[in-house]
């Protein structure tokens, strides 16, 4: 199999690699890079658990090619802590009770992140459709939904 | 409300935390799986070498290199792979073990197989007619256990009986007839299963993503013949379950795999094969239901058939009848009552116990019905239902003498709660009640309090997401007296703790939390015996609280429990197990064929939901707008963790009406298994739900009179929406999900009638 | 395998010439390798950071949408919200925002499914694609472009470099809705986009296409019959007719033939309503779908 030599920036960090063309970026943020942290619930654009940000713009990283990333910021949710102190969004939602068996969470903290990124104070109808690419199984989605709106006030003060 | 952070959150929030397809070990192979790939059919080939000799293989297996072992409980139909006869699509021929999941899946892609197609068992109506090929022909020498009650395809058949019937009809004013059809669903959990296992000498550890461990671990040792203390499962987090991950599944073929390449082996499922292979499917059903009352509205006497599709294999599902015919019967005063129910095979995926096994279909197809009753006698379906539900001390439908519940309270609260708002004309308001069991079993615990007052609990319960296992520390900090957070669990593990139910059936709470509760007491008791010493106090009058022994009545008389713990660290270990006692077990009056111990309900949990949806009747697309529950569970120990399970079952309840059917074609293959076409709701679809628990203390129930509550929230969802719904159209909805294409249909159909 | 990525439409065009084949977003073809609908192509050029590609803009005839143009960026520009508003539409409800990002116009278009979602409004607005090579460029009409399910009268070698359509005149009004069964991660079941202009509330031209029922997109004929009516109900109802009796329906998973035929004619005649709205003034959010609860929405 053809191997081509690229350098992915991910949560700020070059990781250079050698990966086949047709690897998709979840598999190799999992396997190349080791960072597990973003989930496979599917097999192609079906739930989100792979949500990942490049460039600040959520993506479907299962069905993404780790090639078309390089040169492109790549933020997984590895990447939304400063260090052992937690984003606003994951201290909310742990709070809110909207984490359950967190297979959806690394996802849905990531589409959360872009949508306030890009709209600070959203409408609970923003909040559902900015996050309507992540299925959840476990919560029903309303603590999500508060926790999102928590962490908008918080940060808009 | 209290903030409960669970323990495990910021595991989970960092993306620190691993789940089965996280792990991998040095030298670690991949696995995959070859599949029937249709129904029905005979074995004429399957030759492997090909497959064997591709480069990277290190290890093809199919039934004959694993003992020849007939498994599952009760009712022992299937082996790991096939032999001979394929029932299922997704039923397994081979295995393979490869260096790369993409040479795994080249290889199985080399295996010559020829399977003669055999004539396809589609509909639980066929598979009961007398000339319908048999799933099972052998099905008679099987080594089945308990009063299971079988025939042909009916694999499980049970009865509840209970005074004349036919008198009862007799006396009715009216007699209402319906019939409901449900197809079969999935639980569908977001993490698709995974599972790695390694051999140590003689010994193997599995992680798995289980609800189950040692149920795992008991399908291990019985397939592959080893002992229990040879096989340790682990499970890491899991990604959900909600049924779909209980039960033995695919451990055994890793670990056969993983013994026969002397290797570490991994195998992680694709979104579709979680939809195809596991014998977790939530079963189809059709229930045809005969009612008679009283024109003021009694209930005088009720008759009802149910049919299940149980798929190829039974798994788990033997008890499904008598759980069916118990919520087909419904939580009302019925004088008299008889409802037959069977498990039927035919060539579909098995079913098994998915978030409240055969309940949500139960469920809608009786409250669909009770609107119909209510309809009959021209009474609103509200005060018919507070009219004929069981209260306190009445009688259930099996004969049950109910101690305290809430059912009449849940049905209040919700009702008040959506209230009379003003509806538009493409609006309308359904009500439906639910109940569920609590489920007592067999658990243990240990507890440690180490030197320092730091306490270790030791538990055999599974965490699926739920948060109960993480409730677990509550109630021993409660107990001990100190800070939860000086509490750490030890659990997943079964090298480690004592055996349990694990993440089923609702138990957590309920029987660990009983195990837990009487481990941590064993502590207290000591720590009270040293305090009593050290204050020169009697034992009984020592209070253990804010990390603090004292005495009763003079606070100020206290001592650090860290110090007492100290001084234990010196001599006697403060050290504890213990069973949860087995709690005295209801008796009823009724007849139960085959009975499977379905018609006596422990610590029945009760709950009603009203919900409001919107009709664009063009097209038949609906909308839940806003959806009211009151729950009696019994005591909420962590109101947050509640609220979730409430949540998420209603969330499940609405796709499982709207949106959530599993179809087949008519060479009984699964037409949707995908996650764009078998549709779950989405956050867009999420309507406001409000909660409201009874909160009864419960007698004979978990720990400070809770019940369970993960399963419960889903059962009275659909029902709800779909008497919403007949409103709307102007009769009941028969199919279940009702799609917008049925509800557009039903609804085209009813015109018309007029 | 080999992947290049192409910094211009020039370059992208050589790669085209020289075997190479195009990947936008990948959306369609990343999830179908993965599906195992189609392998991915051997050779791949990546346009999706081409910026010439990226483009919308106004000349005195057209409005220009760069073939790179994503979902999310038609469903928010001014100009395709404000005079293609039928676009703005059906790209609001592609997917989820993950694939709104990544998935671009000219994939959508390129890709030929007959569910894909801007074909329609494009079509109703009389689009033309703007094809290039190293021969050279043209022009061909979407209802010249799809011929058959996933296929086009593309060369393999040719890039859509934008979509073009003629500027519309002030009181017209387009419209976009499309049946689905949960408000998003969907496909349309069925659809159909309105393109109407009024003169003081009577029909002055009128074109409708229709979205997953046909092996392509498909244009409605014969509403000529409505130029010079009101625009009223008398006039939404024909149009379903028409749609119904021109719709090729099949059935599958999602919807049987019958249910397709009599929701496209439920979906036609809620876009001809809202083209008119539209084209009298009146505002209608984008998408439709979700401002006036159709289908899934509320
Ligand atoms: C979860 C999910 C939901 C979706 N929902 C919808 C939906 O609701 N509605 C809808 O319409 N679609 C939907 N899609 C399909 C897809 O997202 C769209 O069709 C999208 O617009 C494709 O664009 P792309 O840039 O990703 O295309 P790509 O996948 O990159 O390309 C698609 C095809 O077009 C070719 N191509 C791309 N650009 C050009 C060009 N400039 N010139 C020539 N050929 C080109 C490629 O070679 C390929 O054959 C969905 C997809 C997913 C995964
Ligand atoms: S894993 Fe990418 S969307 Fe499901
Ligand atoms: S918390 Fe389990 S899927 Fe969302």
């Amino acid at each position: 199999m053809n191997h081509t030599n690229v350098t992915l920036r991910v949560n700020e960090v070059d990781y250079p690699i050698s990966i086949s063309t047709e690897r998709n970026l979840s598999g190799v943020l999992r396997e190349t890079i080791g960072l597990t942290g973003t989930k496979e619930g599917c097999d192609d654009c079906e739930c989100g658990a792979c949500m990942v940000l490049l460039d600040g713009q959520p993506i479907n990283s299962c069905s993404y090619l780790a090639v078309q990333a390089e040169g492109c910021a790549i933020t997984t949710v590895e990447g939304l802590a400063d260090g052992d102190e937690l984003h606003a969004l994951q201290r909310n939602i742990l709070e809110a009770g909207g984490v359950q068996c967190g297979f959806c969470t690394p996802g849905m903290l990531m589409s959360a992140r872009a949508l306030l990124d890009r709209t600070p104070d959203p409408t609970d109808e923003e909040i559902r459709i900015g996050l309507s690419g992540n299925l959840c199984r476990c919560t029903g989605y309303a603590r999500i939904i508060d926790a999102v709106r928590t962490t908008a006030v918080e940060l808009s003060n | 409300m209290q903030t409960f952070v669970r323990a495990d959150g910021p595991d989970k929030v960092t993306g620190s935390g691993r789940y089965v397809a996280d792990l991998s070990l040095t030298g670690m192979l991949h696995a995959k799986f070859l599949y029937a790939g249709l129904a029905h059919g005979r074995i004429q080939n399957l030759n492997v070498e090909p497959a064997r000799n591709l480069p990277g293989v290190l290890s093809v297996l199919t039934a004959a290199d694993v003992p020849d072992i007939r498994y599952s409980p009760v009712i022992p139909d299937r082996t790991l792979f096939a032999k001979d006869v394929v029932r299922f699509e997704g039923e397994i021929l081979a295995a393979v073990a490869a260096t790369t999941p993409a040479i795994a899946a080249a290889a199985i892609e080399l295996i010559e197989v020829d399977i003669d197609p055999l004539p396809v068992v589609n509909d639980i109506e066929a598979a009961l007619k007398g000339d319908c090929l048999l799933v099972h022909p052998d099905w008679e020498g099987y080594d089945v256990s308990g009063d299971t009650v079988r025939d042909g395809n009916v694999a499980s058949f049970s009865s509840i009986e209970k005074g004349d019937v036919e008198a009862g009809m007799r006396q009715a004013d009216v007699t209402v007839t319906s019939r409901y059809v449900a197809d079969a669903s999935h639980a569908a959990p977001i993490e698709p299963r995974g599972i790695v296992a390694q051999w140590e000498g003689e010994k193997v550890t599995i992680w798995t993503s289980s609800q189950v461990p040692y149920d795992a671990r008991a399908g291990v040792c019985e397939t592959l013949g080893l002992p229990s203390n040879r096989v340790r499962i682990i499970v890491p987090h899991l990604g959900g379950g909600f049924g779909g991950k209980c039960g033995f599944h695919f451990e055994a073929h890793i670990a056969a795999l993983a013994k026969a390449t002397k290797r570490p082996v991994k195998l992680v499922f694709s979104r579709e094969e979680e939809f195809l292979a596991p014998d977790r499917r939530r079963e189809g059903m059709v229930v045809e239901i005969t009612t008679g009352l009283t024109n003021d509205g009694d209930i005088l006497a009720r008759q009802a058939w149910v049919g299940i599709d149980n798929g190829a294999y039974v798994a788990d599902a033997a008890f499904f009848p008598q759980l069916a015919a118990m919520h087909v019967g419904g939580p009302y005063k019925v004088p008299a009552i008889k409802i037959d129910a069977q498990l039927i095979y035919t060539n579909h995926q098995p079913s098994g116990s998915v978030r409240a096994p055969t309940a949500p279909q139960a469920c809608w197809a009786l409250e669909s019905h009770t609107d119909e009753l209510a309809a009959a006698v021209d009474m609103d379906p509200i005060n018919f239902r507070l009219r004929n539900v069981v209260r306190t001390g009445d009688e259930g439908i099996a004969g049950q003498i109910y101690e305290e519940i809430g059912l009449d309270r849940c049905l209040q609260l919700a009702t008040d709660s959506i209230g009379s708002p003003t509806l538009a004309d493409d609006e309308a308001i359904g009500v439906a009640v639910g109940w569920w069991p609590s489920f007592a079993a067999p658990a243990g615990a240990y507890a440690k309090m180490q030197d320092d007052g730091s306490v270790q609990i030791i538990t055999g319960a599974q965490e699926c997401g739920t948060g109960a296992v993480m409730t677990l520390r509550d109630i021993a900090a409660d107990e001990l007296g100190i800070d939860v957070t000086d509490i750490q669990l030890v659990y997943q593990d079964t090298a480690a703790a004592p055996t349990g139910p694990g993440a089923t059936g609702s138990q957590t709470l309920l029987n660990h939390g009983r195990a837990v509760e009487s481990a941590s007491r064993q502590i207290a008791d000591q720590l009270r015996e040293l305090a009593a010493d050290e204050l020169e106090a009697a034992a009984s009058d020592i209070v253990l609280g804010d990390g603090k022994a004292f005495v009763t009545g003079s606070p100020a008389m206290s001592v650090p429990i860290a110090d007492l713990a100290a001084t234990a660290a010196g001599g006697d270990l403060l050290l504890s197990s213990a069973s949860a006692p087995m709690p005295d077990w209801p008796t009823v009056s009724a007849q139960c064929v085959g009975d499977q111990e379905m018609a006596a309900w422990l610590a029945p949990q009760f709950s009603c939901h009203a919900v409001r949806v919107r009709l664009d009747a063009d097209t038949g697309v609906a909308r839940v707008v806003e959806v009211h529950t009151a729950h009696d569970s019994g005591t909420i120990l962590n109101p947050v963790g509640a609220l979730g399970q409430v949540e998420g079952g209603v969330m499940m309840g609405i796709g499982q009406a709207l949106s959530e059917g599993t179809y087949y074609d008519e060479n009984g293959r699964q037409t949707n298994p995908a996650l764009l076409e078998y549709k779950l709701q989405t956050m867009a679809d999420a309507p406001p739900i409000t909660t409201q628990f009874v909160e009864i203390n419960t007698p004979n129930a978990g720990p400070r009179g809770s019940k369970g509550l993960a399963e419960a929230p889903n059962v009275a969802t659909a029902a709800a929406i779909s008497n919403a719904l007949a409103k709307l159209v102007g009769g009941p909805l028969r199919q279940l999900p009702m799609t917008p294409e049925r509800v557009w249909e039903a609804a085209t159909e009813i015109r018309g009638r007029r | 395998m080999s992947f290049l990525r192409a910094n211009t439409a020039d370059e992208a065009v050589q790669l085209l010439a020289e075997g190479a084949r195009p990947i936008a977003g990948g959306t369609d073809l990343v999830v179908g390798a993965r599906q195992g609908k189609a392998p991915l192509p051997q050779n791949l050029v990546a346009i999706d950071r081409i910026a010439e590609l990226g483009v919308i803009e106004a000349t005195e005839s057209h409005i220009r949408i760069g073939s790179g143009v994503t979902h999310a960026q038609l469903m928010v520009d001014p100009l395709i919200v404000d005079r293609l508003t039928g676009v703005a539409d059906a790209a609001a409800l592609v997917g989820s925002p993950a694939t709104r990002n990544v998935g671009t116009v000219g994939g959508n278009i390129m890709n030929g499914s007959p569910a894909m979602d801007t074909g329609a409004p494009l079509m109703a607005l009389g689009a033309v694609a703007e094809l290039r090579s190293i021969e050279g460029t043209r022009e061909v009409a979407l209802t010249d472009l799809w011929c058959g399910p996933g296929r086009t009268t593309a060369r393999p070698d040719e890039l859509c470099t934008a979509l073009l359509i003629p500027s519309p005149r002030d009181q017209i009004g387009s419209a976009y809705v499309r049946l689905e069964y949960r408000r998003a991660m969907e496909i349309a079941v069925v659809g159909a986009a309105a393109c109407m202009a009024l003169d003081a509330g009577v029909i002055v031209s009128i074109r409708l296409a229709l979205t997953a029922v046909a092996p392509t997109i498909q244009e409605v004929t014969g509403l000529d019959v409505l130029i010079g009516e009101r625009a009223d109900d008398k006039s939404f109802a024909a149009i379903a007719e028409l749609a119904r009796d021109q719709a090729q329906p099949i059935s599958d998973v999602r919807a049987s033939d019958h249910y397709r035929r009599h929701t496209v004619g439920v979906m036609a005649q809620r876009a001809g309503h809202a083209a008119a709205s539209r084209a009298n003034g009146d505002l209608i959010t984008v998408p439709v779908n979700r401002a006036l609860g159709i289908g899934a929405a509320s």
